[in-house]
């Protein structure tokens, strides 16, 4: 279409070009990809020197940073791909847990009964979990809480078939001996060879989640998050980018569940309950919607959090009441206590929270950024 | 823009669209031609079905009866974003920003159909994505500029005063590159002021080539700008033509201001 116009930033992106020298140009790209992507530096520097003082403090505090941090990096890279289908796209999944046990079913089953190498076996875990994205994608024509009941009934039936197909599954009594994460050549099969390799793997899910959410796909399913009619007539296939970030987060699901078998070296149908899938909707909400670090803060905090109150009473010592030191289920009273201190104080999660915080420090009921009902 | 206003080239086919709601014929049997380059406006009292002309139009509800032929092809039956890509852009009577992005995103999504980047490209930021990336940054302040919002391109959409966020309703709608642009009662909430350089701008858009058509309830507006008017009422067209004949028409003057007593 013709049309004038100043261009305004043709001045800014076409500096010296045809003069300046080759090196100089990828020095220059090379600074703003640091620039660009500085938090996860930063993030990545921490990680790597997180065993210097990680591991002589485990004994001390009763609890082995290193063991949980796996964790959190395998529930990072599923709070992602949720976040992306929840914060960013607005369609609520309450049944990711599905993709995550489909995940670690397919890559255990396929490395101890099919003897695949390890990380083939995982990115089949992939595929598989992206396939079974696909095969129930339909449930996106439902919209709000039809879907949420629609992927709450998926999260059943995933579970139904991996606790009834005893042939293929092991039901029960689930699959031992998976293999754990290595890498070919090198022998590292021990908590801090793959606390790194989760990372790495983390870290990169993130990078390239971080790009696509700034991208054209990324725009367009935020656009249809507002408003699926003026996104569709913008030119969005709504239905069409739907389906895709919700390939994109059933596979990263799997891609969590595939790693995720492999350090536990033990899976059961009971780990991928419904109790997985609001774990890590609640990630994704703690942590912040349309954030990719919120999932990584939501992680983190869910994931840490129920560890440091099972161990408060050893720090204490002796001094605790029996009945405090012997009580268990601590974790569901720190869960559902994060969860209704974040929706009071801090509505859009963490991330997004502790920003507004430090830039308006404002009255935290006062929150500029509450989404209000559009339509 | 060499045939602005002397091409008779139909660009623009509506022939019996007939819509119901349970019993309720919102359009009834309404046909016109939109010729190429011109300003048409259509008006009619509240309820007169002049949205949901917009929304049969733009593939957003199916017809009962009908059919549209835009540019020499049916397009009933094709999905939104179908019709959109070959050429038909509307703006919303109820604001549908995407007003949590900034402005500049707000475009870009216009720009979406017009790029290709996929998923894969974009994550690993390859450099095709990055120069479509920055192309679609530079087009994108260039529909900003015809609206004269390029001042505003980094803020929320959502934080924009009333009057400018109907304007970038207009320059996404642009940046669809249509042939046709639907606007639905763009001057409604504007001022004397507003409405005036929305007027100006509506040239503008026209100059670029695309063909407008109007739905508005503001007559100053209407009778200025437009080349053409239809009036619907209760569904039906019930005068059509140059904006001087239609306002003397009685029929109009009837379903405007109710019959005269006897």
């Amino acid at each position: 279409m013709p049309g004038g116009g100043i261009i305004r930033d043709e001045l800014k992106n076409q500096g010296p070009q045809r003069g300046s020298l080759c090196w100089e140009k990828k020095y220059r790209q090379l600074l703003a990809l640091i620039k660009a992507q500085r938090v996860l530096l930063i993030f990545a520097i921490f990680l790597a020197l997180l065993p210097i003082w990680a591991d002589p403090l485990a004994g001390p505090i009763h609890l082995n940073i290193i063991l949980t941090m796996r964790l959190v990096g395998i529930f990072t890279i599923a709070a992602v791909g949720l976040n992306l289908l929840i914060g960013y796209a607005g369609q609520v999944s309450l049944g990711h847990s599905a993709f995550f046990g489909v995940g670690a079913y397919a890559s255990a089953i396929l490395a101890v009964k099919a003897h695949f190498p390890v990380w083939l076996a995982i990115m089949a875990a992939v595929i598989a979990s992206a396939f079974i994205g696909l095969l129930v994608a339909p449930v996106l024509r439902l919209k709000g809480h039809y879907l949420a009941m629609a992927t709450l009934g998926l999260g059943f039936i995933a579970f139904v078939f991996m606790r009834e197909m005893t042939w293929l599954t092991g039901g029960n009594v689930g699959i031992a001996n998976i293999p754990e994460l290595s890498l070919p050549g090198l022998r590292i099969t021990n908590d801090r060879g793959e606390f790194y390799m989760v990372w790495v793997i983390a870290l990169i899910v993130l990078a390239l989640c971080g790009n696509l959410v700034r991208s054209r796909t990324g725009r367009a399913i935020r656009a249809l998050h507002q408003s699926d009619v003026a996104a569709g007539a913008m030119g969005v296939n709504v239905s069409w980018e739907k389906i895709k970030v919700f390939m994109l987060s059933a596979a990263l699901g799997g891609l969590a569940g595939g790693l995720f078998a492999h350090l536990q070296g033990y899976i059961d149908p009971n780990l991928f309950t419904i109790t997985l899938s609001i774990q890590l909707v609640a990630m994704v909400v703690v942590g912040g919607m349309d954030s990719v670090w919120g999932a990584v803060a939501g992680a983190g905090l869910l994931t840490f959090l129920p560890k440091i109150v099972e161990a408060l009473p050893k720090w204490i010592g002796p001094g605790v009441p029996k009945w405090i030191a012997n009580y268990s289920n601590y974790e569901g009273i720190v869960f559902g206590l994060i969860l209704v201190l974040t929706m009071i104080f801090m509505p859009s999660g963490i991330t997004r929270g502790l920003s507004d915080l430090g830039r308006y420090r404002r009255s935290p009921f006062v929150n500029p950024y509450r989404k209000k009902v559009v339509e | 823009m060499e045939d602005i206003g002397n091409s008779n080239g139909i660009l623009l086919k509506a022939v019996g669209l007939t819509k119901t709601f349970g019993g309720l014929a919102a359009v009834k049997d309404v046909s016109f031609d939109m010729r190429q380059g011109l300003i048409k406006a259509i008006i009619g009292p509240n309820g007169a079905g002049k949205t949901t002309l917009y929304d049969l139009l733009t593939g957003i509800y199916m017809p009962d009866k009908g059919s549209v032929i835009f540019q020499d092809r049916e397009i009933i039956g094709l999905p939104t974003h179908k019709i959109a890509a070959l050429g038909i852009a509307r703006t919303f009577q109820t604001i549908r920003l995407f007003s949590s992005m900034t402005v500049i995103e707000n475009i870009m999504v216009g720009l979406h159909h017009r790029t290709r980047t996929g998923m894969l490209q974009s994550s690993l930021r390859l450099p095709s994505a990055r120069r479509e990336e920055a192309w679609m940054g530079r087009e994108a302040l260039r529909y900003l500029d015809i609206v004269g919002l390029e001042m505003q391109a980094e803020n929320l959409a959502g934080s924009l005063p009333f009057g400018q966020q109907r304007l970038l309703e207009v320059a996404r709608a642009l940046a669809t590159d249509p042939r046709v642009l639907l606007l639905d009662e763009p001057a409604s909430g504007l001022n004397t002021y507003e409405t005036r350089e929305l007027g100006d701008i509506i040239y503008a858009v026209r100059d670029l080539g695309v063909t407008v058509i109007l739905v508005e309830h503001d007559m100053g507006l209407v009778m200025r700008i437009s080349d053409e008017v239809l009036v619907l009422d209760y569904g039906e067209i019930i005068a059509e033509g140059p904006p001087e004949t239609v306002r003397n028409n009685p029929k109009v003057i009837e379903a405007y201001l109710g019959s005269p007593l006897h």
